[in-house]
C-alpha cells in the first residue's frame, strides 16, 4: 500500500516568541514493512539552523533553531510511504508468556537485551500490582503470549473509553487506569504497563493512521503498542482500534513511551499563550486496505 | 621534636571517644595519635577558654564572609551560616598517600564505566554489569548516549563519601559522580580555620589546596577544543535558592569564571553564548552545577525550564565542553557499589584499593534472599536515590511495616540496596563549653588532569549532630571540619593565576550577563530608595518630641503632610486635630520603619536588598557584602515593649542605616571599576533618586502656604540632605522659589534632580553600541529632554501658586519629569536587561 502523509503543526502565540529550538521525530522509520519513498519538511519563519541524528532508539530526530522573531510556528511533514503487512505468527504458536518472561530475564542475546530494556519503569509508565492484575485475566497459566495479548488489547477496548479532551499530556496512567478513559497515549501507555508489570517487553509506538471513517484516531498523529515475541520480533497492537496493524498503519518512531518519541517538540522564548493545531492526513496512492479485525 | 616531647600531654582536652568506634585522635591507651600531637599541645597551651574566644572570632568570619549553606524546605528562610567546627581532621603523610592512592583508582575505574555505558556497552553485553542498574536508572540519560566527549573524559570531577571502621580501615561509603559539590566549602574551611590557629596550620605542615584547584583548571583548559589560547570557561549555577548556591559563587570568583544561570547563555548555530551587555559572548566550557536532568529542557528533562535549550545538540557537535559531561549522574547509585571489585580487575586489572561499604542490591536473587535474613541489621536505602528518600533502618520498623517492606522489594527489587551499618569514627567537636565526640565522614575530591587524576590534599569533614546519629548530612543539620593532610616537606604557597603559554590580548572589560547587570540595577534602585525612607524617618522623628536641634523644628503638619503625599498614609488624616496629627504621624513612623510587609517601608526594602545582593554575591567585594550583611542584622522586627521605648530605638537604627548606605555608596564610588556594572549599579540609584527627588518636592512644595511653609519647606532640606549647604548660602531666609532651585536645577548640589539628569546623561553616552546608527538612542533623548527641561526651568515661576493656593505649574512639571524618567528605566531595561521573559516548552502529538 502506497501512501501519501501530510501532517502539519500550526502554533499560535499570543505574544512574540524571539527563539526556539526544536526536536521533531516526523520522519516515518524504514523497516521491513515499510520502506520510506520521500520525505520532506518545511517550517515557517525558517529554522536559521538544523541538523538531523539518530537516536537512542534509532528514530530519525531533526533539531532545528528559529532566531527570526514569530507569532506564528508552522510545520509541515511530508512523506511517501510503501507499507507491507508485518508477518504475524499465530497467536496460539508463539510461546508461553512466562516462558518468555524467562527468556528476557536471562537475555541470551543482544536483541533480547535491547527488549528487556523495555521491561522497565520509564518516565511516564509506571509497573504496579494494580496493572499486573487486570491482565491477568488474560495472562493465565502457560497462555501462549500474543493470544493473552490480543486479548488484553480487546478488553482496554471494551473497558476503555475513546474521548477526545479527557485528558491531558499530564494525565498520569494511574488516573487513566482509574477513570477508565482517554486517548490512544493512554490507552498505549495503560496496555503497556500491564505488559511491562507482567514482566514482558513493551514499547510505544508513534505513528500514522490511514485517513477516513476506518479508524478512530487518525485526524491526530496515532500511537500504539509493540510487544516482544521470541523469535518472531516485535509485534504491534493496536489497543484504541482493536486491531494488530496491518498496512494501514505507518510507524514513524518507538520508544519506552509518549516523552521518548513526542512527534514535535520545542522550547520557546517568550510566546506568552499558545495554542496548538494539529492536522494529519493519511492518503492510499493505490487501493484496497487491508486490517485484520481481532 | 624536642618542644614536641616537652610538651606531650597527659590528657587531651578531657576528651573520650565512643567504645566501639574508632577515635580519630586517641588510641586506645588514650594518648593522642602521632599526626595530632601538634595540635592538641596547641590547644593544651591555648586552654580551652581561651580556645573558645579564638572561636568565636571564627564564627565571626563566617557570619561576615557569608558563608552560607540552604537548606530545602527550611521554614527559617534561604540561607544558614555554614556550621564549621574549629579543631580540624589531622590525617599524617602516610595515610593520605593509601587514599589518594584509591580515590584515583576509583575515579580512573567510573570514567571508563561511564565511557561504557554511554558508548559500547560491553559490560551489558557481556553481562559484567546487571542491565537493571542501566535500564532501571532514571540518572540514565538515553539522549546523552553516544556523544563524544573529548579524550573520553566524562568525570572531570570527583567526590567520594568515605568513613573509619573500628579496626582503623577506610571505607567508600558513596559516590558523586555528577556535580560533585564540597570542594569550594572544603577551600573556605581552610581560609577560616588557618586564620584562627596561624601557629598551628604554621607548625603542623599542612598541605595546600591551590594545587588541586590549579590541576583542576588546567586539565579542564587542556579539553577545550576551540578558542585555545584564551577559552572563556562558565560556571553554571540553578541559581541562588540551590543549597550550595554560597560555594558556586565562591569558586566562580576564585578559579575567574563567570558564575551564569540557564537564562544567561542561549544556544546558536550549535555554538553556546553568553548574553553580555555587548552582546553575544562565544563560551568553550561549561563547569556545571546543574544535574543532568535541568541542563537542557529540550532534550533531558522537559518540566523544567532552568536550562540552556539546545545545549545537548552544541555538545554533540563538539562546540562546548561540559565538565562533568552530561549523563554521569548515573553512577550515582549504591547498587553498583558490589560489582565494582569485579569491575576493577576486568577493566583496569587492579584489585580495588579501598572497599566499599558492603552492599547488596535487591535484584538479583541471591543477595535478595541475605536481605530477607538480615534485614534487621542492615540500612535499606532506594537503588536510585531521589532528593528526600531517606534510608530505612528496618530494625526500627513494626511487624507491619517490616512485612510491607519486604513485600514492595518482591515488587520491585531493583529499586532497593541494604547496606551493612557502618559504625563510623569519632573525632572531637567542640559545643561550645567543651569537647565532644562525633561520627564523622570524609568527602575527598579528584579532579582529572593530564591524563589522570589529581586528590585534593584535604576535603570536607562532615558531622553528626549528635554521638549516636550515625547521620551524616549537611541537609539534615550535622557540621563541617577543615581537614588537613600533613607533609613533612615545607610546601611553598602557589598562585592560582598562571601565565598563559601564549600572547593574549589585553582585556579590559570582563564579561557582564545582561542578568547581573540587571541586578545591579536594581541594587542601585533599591539601596538608593533605602536611603531615602530612612531619610525622611530621620528627618520626622523629631517632629514627635516636639522639639529638635535649634533651627531644626519640624511640624507635625508638614511631616504628615509629606508623608500623606508619598502614600504612607491618607491624605484626609492631616485635617485632623493636632492630637491626633501626633497619634498619625507616631503610628505612621513606627511602621515606616519596623513593618516589614509594607513595600514602602524599611524592612522590606533591606530584605529587597540582601536578597538582590546574594544573587550578586560573587560580584561583590567582601567589605561590600558585610555592609549589607550588616543592614539586614540590624533590622528587627516591631519591638513589643511600650510605645516610649519604641520611640527611643528608630533614632539610632536610621542613623546606622544611614552610615552603612553611605559606606556602600563610598565603596561602589572608591572601589568598583568604571565598567558596565559600575554604571548599572549608579544609573539605577541615580534614577532612583530622581525620582524619589520629584516626589518630595510634589508633596513638600505641592501648595503654596502661609506661616507653615517656613517649617515644611524646612524640614524637605532636611529630608533632602541640603539644609546645610541652603543655610549657607541664605542663612534663614527661607523661601519656596530658593529651595526648589537647589532641589531641582542646582547641577552642583549631588542631591539635586538635575545632578541625576547630568549624571544619567554620561552614563548613557557610554553605554555599550550607543553609537550604532542612531544620533541618538531612545535613552539618550529621553535623558536629555529632561535634562533641557531642568535647565530651563524657572524656579520662581514654578513655584507661583493658583488662586487655591496649588502651584499647579509645578505639579505639572514635576509630573511629566517622573513620567519620563520612568519610562527611561523601561526603555533601558528593554534594550540592555530584558532577560526575564521566560520559556516555555511547546510539545505536540
Amino acid at each position: 500500500m502506497l501512501y501519501r502523509a501530510n501532517h502539519t503543526t500550526r502554533y499560535q502565540y499570543s505574544e512574540t516568541v524571539s527563539t526556539c529550538h526544536n526536536e521533531v521525530r516526523l520522519k516515518p522509520r524504514t523497516l521491513a514493512s515499510q520502506k520510506l519513498e520521500n520525505f520532506r519538511i518545511a517550517v515557517t519563519p525558517s529554522p536559521h539552523s538544523f541538523a538531523d541524528r539518530k537516536d537512542y532508539f534509532g528514530n530519525d530526530v531533526r533539531y532545528f533553531c528559529v532566531l527570526e522573531p514569530h507569532t506564528e510556528l508552522i510545520l509541515t511533514a511530508s512523506s511517501t510511504v510503501r507499507v507491507t503487512p508485518q508477518e504475524i505468527p499465530p497467536p496460539g504458536s508463539t510461546p508461553a508468556w512466562e516462558r518468555v518472561r524467562e527468556y528476557l530475564r536471562q537475555a541470551p542475546d543482544w536483541e533480547a537485551l535491547r527488549a528487556y530494556e523495555f521491561t522497565a519503569e520509564s518516565p511516564l509508565v509506571p509497573v504496579g500490582r494494580e496493572y499486573e492484575a487486570y491482565a491477568r485475566e488474560s495472562f493465565f497459566k502457560g497462555r501462549p503470549v500474543l493470544e493473552a495479548a490480543v486479548e488484553l488489547c480487546s478488553r482496554i477496548h471494551r473497558d476503555f473509553v475513546y474521548l477526545p479532551s479527557s485528558t491531558t499530556i499530564d494525565t498520569s496512567v494511574a488516573e487513566v487506569f482509574r477513570t477508565r478513559r482517554g486517548v490512544c497515549q493512554d490507552f498505549a501507555h495503560v496496555m503497556i504497563a500491564m505488559l511491562r508489570s507482567l514482566g514482558l517487553a513493551a514499547r510505544y509506538v508513534s505513528g500514522y493512521l490511514r485517513s477516513g471513517a476506518q479508524y478512530t484516531g487518525a485526524e491526530a498523529s496515532h500511537a500504539w503498542v509493540s510487544l516482544f515475541v521470541p523469535s518472531s520480533g516485535w509485534i504491534d497492537l493496536d489497543p484504541t482500534n482493536r486491531v494488530i496493524p496491518t498496512d494501514g498503519h505507518l510507524t514513524l518512531a518507538w520508544g519506552r513511551d509518549y516523552q521518548d518519541v513526542t512527534p514535535v517538540k520545542g522550547v520557546s522564548l517568550g510566546g506568552g499563550q499558545h495554542v496548538v493545531t494539529v492536522e494529519v492526513r493519511v492518503v492510499a496512492l493505490e487501493q484496497a486496505p487491508s486490517s485484520a479485525a481481532v | 621534636m624536642t618542644d614536641e616531647r616537652l610538651e606531650q600531654p597527659q590528657r587531651v582536652w578531657g576528651y573520650r571517644g565512643i567504645p566501639g568506634h574508632y577515635d580519630e585522635v586517641l588510641q586506645e591507651s588514650g594518648l593522642p595519635r602521632r599526626p595530632w600531637r601538634r595540635i592538641v599541645a596547641l590547644v593544651n597551651r591555648m586552654g580551652l577558654e581561651q580556645f573558645g574566644r579564638r572561636w568565636e572570632q571564627g564564627r565571626q568570619l563566617i557570619q561576615n564572609n557569608g558563608i552560607t549553606y540552604n537548606v530545602y524546605g527550611d521554614p527559617q528562610g534561604k540561607d544558614r551560616p555554614w556550621p564549621l567546627d574549629p579543631i580540624p581532621l589531622v590525617i599524617s603523610p602516610k595515610e593520605w598517600a593509601g587514599i589518594e592512592a584509591a580515590i584515583v583508582q576509583r575515579a580512573t575505574l567510573l570514567n571508563l564505566i561511564l565511557a561504557d555505558l554511554y558508548g559500547p556497552q560491553r559490560l551489558l553485553k557481556e553481562l559484567r554489569l546487571p542491565p537493571e542498574l542501566v535500564y532501571h536508572n532514571p540518572l540514565f540519560h538515553r539522549a546523552c548516549y553516544g556523544v563524544p566527549v573529548p579524550e573520553g573524559v566524562y568525570l572531570h570531577s570527583y567526590a567520594a563519601d568515605i568513613a573509619r571502621s573500628p579496626d582503623g580501615q577506610w571505607w567508600v561509603l558513596a559516590d558523586r559522580t555528577q556535580t560533585p559539590s564540597g570542594a569550594g566549602y572544603a577551600l573556605e574551611n581552610r581560609m577560616v580555620s588557618a586564620q584562627i590557629f596561624p601557629e598551628a596550620f604554621r607548625q603542623a605542615h599542612v598541605r595546600m589546596l591551590t594545587r588541586y584547584f590549579q590541576c583542576h583548571r588546567d586539565g579542564l583548559l587542556s579539553l577545550v577544543q576551540t578558542r585555545r589560547d584564551n577559552p572563556r570557561v562558565v560556571l553554571l549555577t540553578p541559581g541562588p535558592y540551590n543549597e550550595t548556591f554560597f560555594e558556586h559563587a565562591y569558586l566562580a570568583r576564585y578559579l575567574g569564571y563567570t558564575l551564569v544561570e540557564g537564562a544567561d547563555l542561549t544556544v546558536r548555530d550549535d555554538r553556546v553564548f553568553l548574553k553580555t551587555l555587548g552582546g553575544l559572548a562565544p563560551v568553550d566550557l561549561i563547569l556545571r552545577r546543574q544535574d543532568d536532568a535541568f541542563c537542557d529542557p529540550l532534550e533531558l528533562r522537559g518540566d523544567s525550564l532552568l536550562g540552556v535549550p539546545g545545549l545537548l545538540q552544541a555538545v554533540r557537535t563538539g562546540h562546548v565542553v561540559v565538565a562533568n559531561a552530561l549523563g554521569s549522574g548515573v553512577l550515582e547509585t549504591p547498587a553498583h557499589l558490589g560489582f565494582l571489585p569485579g569491575l576493577a580487575r576486568q577493566m583496569i586489572g587492579e584489585e580495588l584499593k579501598m572497599p566499599s561499604v558492603a552492599t547488596w542490591w535487591c535484584g538479583q536473587e541471591e543477595p535478595r534472599r541475605y536481605v530477607r535474613d538480615h534485614l534487621n541489621e542492615l540500612v535499606i536505602k532506594p537503588a536510585f536515590p531521589k532528593l528526600g528518600s531517606d534510608p530505612v533502618f528496618a530494625d526500627s520498623l513494626s511487624r507491619q511495616a517490616r512485612q510491607d517492606l519486604l513485600a514492595e522489594i518482591e515488587q520491585r527489587p531493583w529499586a532497593y540496596v541494604a547496606q551493612e551499618r557502618v559504625a563510623l569514627s569519632t573525632a572531637p567537636v567542640w559545643t561550645g563549653q567543651q569537647l565532644a565526640p562525633r561520627h564523622v565522614v570524609l568527602r575527598v575530591f579528584a579532579a582529572w588532569s593530564n591524563g589522570s587524576y589529581v586528590v585534593m590534599p584535604g576535603g570536607l569533614t562532615r558531622i553528626s549532630t549528635s554521638a549516636d546519629s550515625l547521620v551524616v548530612s549537611m541537609q539534615r543539620g550535622g557540621g563541617s571540619k577543615d581537614t588537613w593532610v600533613l607533609t613533612t616537606e615545607d610546601e611553598e604557597p602557589s598562585q592560582l593565576i598562571q601565565p598563559s603559554r601564549q600572547l593574549v590580548d589585553v582585556s579590559r572589560t570582563a564579561d557582564l550577563p545582561s542578568r547581573v547587570a540587571d541586578n545591579l540595577f536594581w541594587l542601585g534602585r533599591y539601596t538608593e530608595r533605602l536611603e531615602s525612607i530612612t531619610r525622611i524617618g530621620r528627618s520626622l522623628l523629631p517632629a514627635l518630641s516636639g522639639e529638635g536641634d535649634l533651627g531644626n523644628s519640624v511640624s507635625t503638619e508638614a511631616g504628615l503632610r509629606i508623608l500623606a503625599g508619598l502614600g504612607y498614609l491618607p491624605l484626609e488624616m492631616v485635617q485632623v486635630s493636632p492630637t491626633e496629627q501626633r497619634h498619625w504621624l507616631e503610628k505612621t513612623l513606627l511602621a515606616l520603619v519596623f513593618d516589614p510587609n509594607r513595600t514602602t517601608g524599611l524592612g522590606w526594602n533591606v530584605t529587597q536588598v540582601k536578597r538582590i545582593a546574594w544573587q550578586l554575591k560573587e560580584r561583590l567585594s567582601a567589605d561590600t557584602w558585610r555592609i549589607l550583611s550588616r543592614l539586614d542584622e540590624e533590622f528587627p522586627q516591631l519591638p513589643t515593649t511600650g510605645s516610649s521605648q519604641r520611640l527611643l530605638l528608630p533614632h539610632s537604627l536610621l542613623d546606622g542605616a544611614i552610615l552603612r548606605l553611605s559606606a556602600f555608596a563610598g565603596l561602589a564610588m572608591e572601589n568598583m571599576t568604571r565598567g558596565h556594572g559600575w554604571r548599572f549599579l549608579d544609573i539605577g540609584r541615580r534614577i532612583e533618586r530622581a525620582l524619589q527627588m520629584i516626589s518630595l518636592l510634589r508633596y513638600g512644595l505641592g501648595a503654596a502656604g502661609g506661616e507653615e511653609e517656613a517649617q515644611s519647606l524646612d524640614t524637605l532640606l532636611q529630608i533632602a540632605d541640603s539644609s546645610i549647604t541652603y543655610r549657607s548660602r541664605y542663612y534663614t531666609l527661607l523661601q519656596a522659589g530658593l529651595v526648589l532651585d537647589l532641589l531641582l536645577s542646582d547641577e552642583a548640589n549631588p542631591r539635586s534632580v538635575a545632578f541625576q539628569l547630568a549624571t544619567l546623561s554620561d552614563h548613557i553616552a557610554k553605554l555599550p553600541a550607543q553609537e550604532a546608527g542612531l544620533r541618538h538612542s531612545p535613552e539618550a533623548k529621553l535623558v536629555l529632554k529632561a535634562l533641557t527641561a531642568v535647565r530651563l526651568a524657572h524656579a520662581g515661576d514654578l513655584v507661583q501658586a493658583g488662586e487655591n493656593g496649588e502651584r499647579e505649574a509645578l505639579a505639572r512639571f514635576l509630573e511629566e519629569m517622573k513620567h519620563d524618567l520612568e519610562t527611561l528605566s523601561h526603555t533601558l531595561t528593554n534594550r540592555y536587561l530584558s532577560h526575564a521573559v521566560s520559556s516555555q516548552l511547546v510539545a505536540s502529538a
